[in-house]
């Protein structure tokens, strides 16, 4: 899995290309633990290339939400696929983590 | 055995010229180490295998085997094999450097060396033989211990399946040396009525396992038999939400009554169950309503989800260790192939079926562990 990071306007982004499963969550995690050294309060997900999500990857996006709770700020889920939208729907996260349609949408929910 | 002096550790030198022998016998001489000494190849590799040094010096150009053969045959035999070799010669060109290294030695000293040079490399290649070793030794004693993690997984557990009229059940469950977080129960109801749950800690070995048994604490010491699927995810989720934890658990909670072959559904984060419809000859995934796992944020409001079951019809409960298993070329198996396994022959036993399954989840993975548990459960109405 690849991941891409960015910072503009004060909202730390990360797209995902691949699979965020056992194998590369704990991959994603240090990342996002990298990410949470710094005083970002605003993250943003870019999923439109992510291919599979796994409950492994699942617990690193819940962990990333709890933190950005915890600072009072903002998070979002963008551009998820038919497949993966499915997994964030049945595992019930749909409920607690924002998601977005687009990137676009996703920065206007967040700004 | 975890010294961190050189004095305790001992090196052989091998050399056919007793000049040479002597030279370095006093370089090394002040390092404290045992220094043993063999003049030729065949005595070296006696030593070193009745010794079993920390460190083998080893000349190359030797009458009877050359030193590239003594490498060659140390690394062959499993008991000298992870002995480090550090070759010590006058044949300095690159390819027999190269041979060298690609025959498993570690370095390679060119003759005539600075003694300063050798001592410090002989004392690199020490330390990290150590700390290889004790490397090892920790790995070994954390498997032990994610074993007994293991053991005290499976002794939560029911011990047997309870004889339910006009239900048959089996279960499976295996556990992965590196999860921890699978579990299923199982509670008489009264009234021909059981309830049915099976719960996944997510997360790894230890902290996932401590999750896990506060799970089937909470189910145990429920207040009453617990009749309400959603009251039994409320209480839990409850409970374990006190518990401040990276780690979520879902579950799938199914009270089922045996008289009227009805089921209420509760699910938290968990796959869905899946149905085979005799009448149909077919299985889906029976969509129910649910809400995130728990362990993570009060729940509002648990919704249930009813369903009739006919004779014939198949009921299975499992968890996403299955549906995940990672094949050899990283592929997972996913809930296409299991629907299709559980429409399998008519006439199996449960139990049977379930063997069938857990080959087919087998022969997918090719070969490949699975790194997570897998349970099913699975009920079928007579």
């Amino acid at each position: 899995m690849e991941i891409s990071q960015k910072e503009e306007n004060g909202i730390v982004f990360l797209a995902f290309k691949g699979r965020l499963d056992g194998k590369s969550a704990g991959e994603a995690e240090e990342i996002i633990n990298s990410i949470f050294k710094g005083d970002n309060k605003r993250l943003l997900f870019d999923f439109g290339l992510l291919e599979y999500l796994s409950s492994a990857g699942l617990r690193v996006i819940l962990g990333a939400a709890k933190e950005v709770k915890r600072r009072d700020g903002k998070f979002v889920l963008c551009a998820l696929n038919a497949y993966v939208k499915e997994v964030f729907e049945v595992s019930g996260f749909g409920a607690i983590i924002p998601i977005a349609d687009s990137v676009e949408s996703g920065i206007n929910q967040i700004c | 055995m975890a010294d961190s002096n050189m004095g305790t550790e001992s090196i052989l030198l091998v050399d056919d010229n007793p000049t040479n022998l002597q030279v370095l016998y006093q370089t090394l001489e002040g390092t404290g180490c045992k220094l043993l000494v063999a003049k030729d190849g065949e005595t070296a590799l006696g030593i070193a295998e009745k010794a079993l040094p920390d460190l083998i010096l080893l000349d190359i150009m030797m009458p009877g085997i050359d030193g590239f053969e003594v490498c060659s045959r140390l690394k062959k035999d499993p008991a000298t094999k992870e002995i480090p070799v550090i070759f010590l010669s006058a044949l300095t060109d690159t390819k027999d450097k190269v041979r060298g290294l690609q025959l498993g030695a570690v370095d390679y000293v060119s003759k005539p060396f600075q003694p300063d040079e050798v001592i410090a490399r002989v004392d690199t290649h020490l330390t990290i033989h150590r700390l290889k070793r004790e490397v090892e030794q920790k790995k070994d004693a954390l498997e032990e211990e994610l074993e007994v993690v293991s053991d005290v997984q499976r002794r939560l557990l029911p011990k047997n399946l309870p004889e339910i009229e006009g239900f048959r059940l089996a279960v499976h469950y295996e556990t992965s040396l590196y999860a921890g977080g699978d579990y299923y129960d199982i509670a008489e109801l009264g009234d021909s009525q059981w309830g049915f749950l099976v719960a996944d800690a997510e997360g790894h070995s230890a902290p996932a396992a401590v999750m896990m048994a506060m799970t089937c604490a909470l189910f145990r010491s429920y207040p009453e038999p617990p009749a309400e699927p959603a009251e039994l995810i409320y209480f839990l989720n409850r409970h374990l939400c006190k518990v401040a934890d990276p780690s979520f658990v879902t579950a799938l909670y199914i009270v089922y009554d045996a008289n009227h072959h009805t089921l209420k559904i509760a699910r938290a984060g968990h796959p869905p169950p899946m149905i085979y419809r005799s009448s149909e000859k077919k299985a889906i995934e029976y969509s129910c309503g649910g809400v995130f796992p728990m362990g993570i944020d009060p729940f509002e409001q648990v919704p249930v989800t009813e369903a009739d079951l006919q004779p014939g019809d198949r009921i299975l409960m499992y968890t996403d260790g299955i549906t995940e298993r990672f094949s050899m070329d990283g592929k997972t198996y996913g809930e296409e192939r299991l629907l299709r396994q559980l429409e399998g022959d008519g006439n199996l036993q449960p139990q049977e079926l379930l063997a069938a399954i857990m080959k087919d989840v087998d022969d997918f993975a090719n070969g490949r562990p699975a790194d997570d548990d897998q349970a099913l459960l699975l009920g079928i109405v007579q």
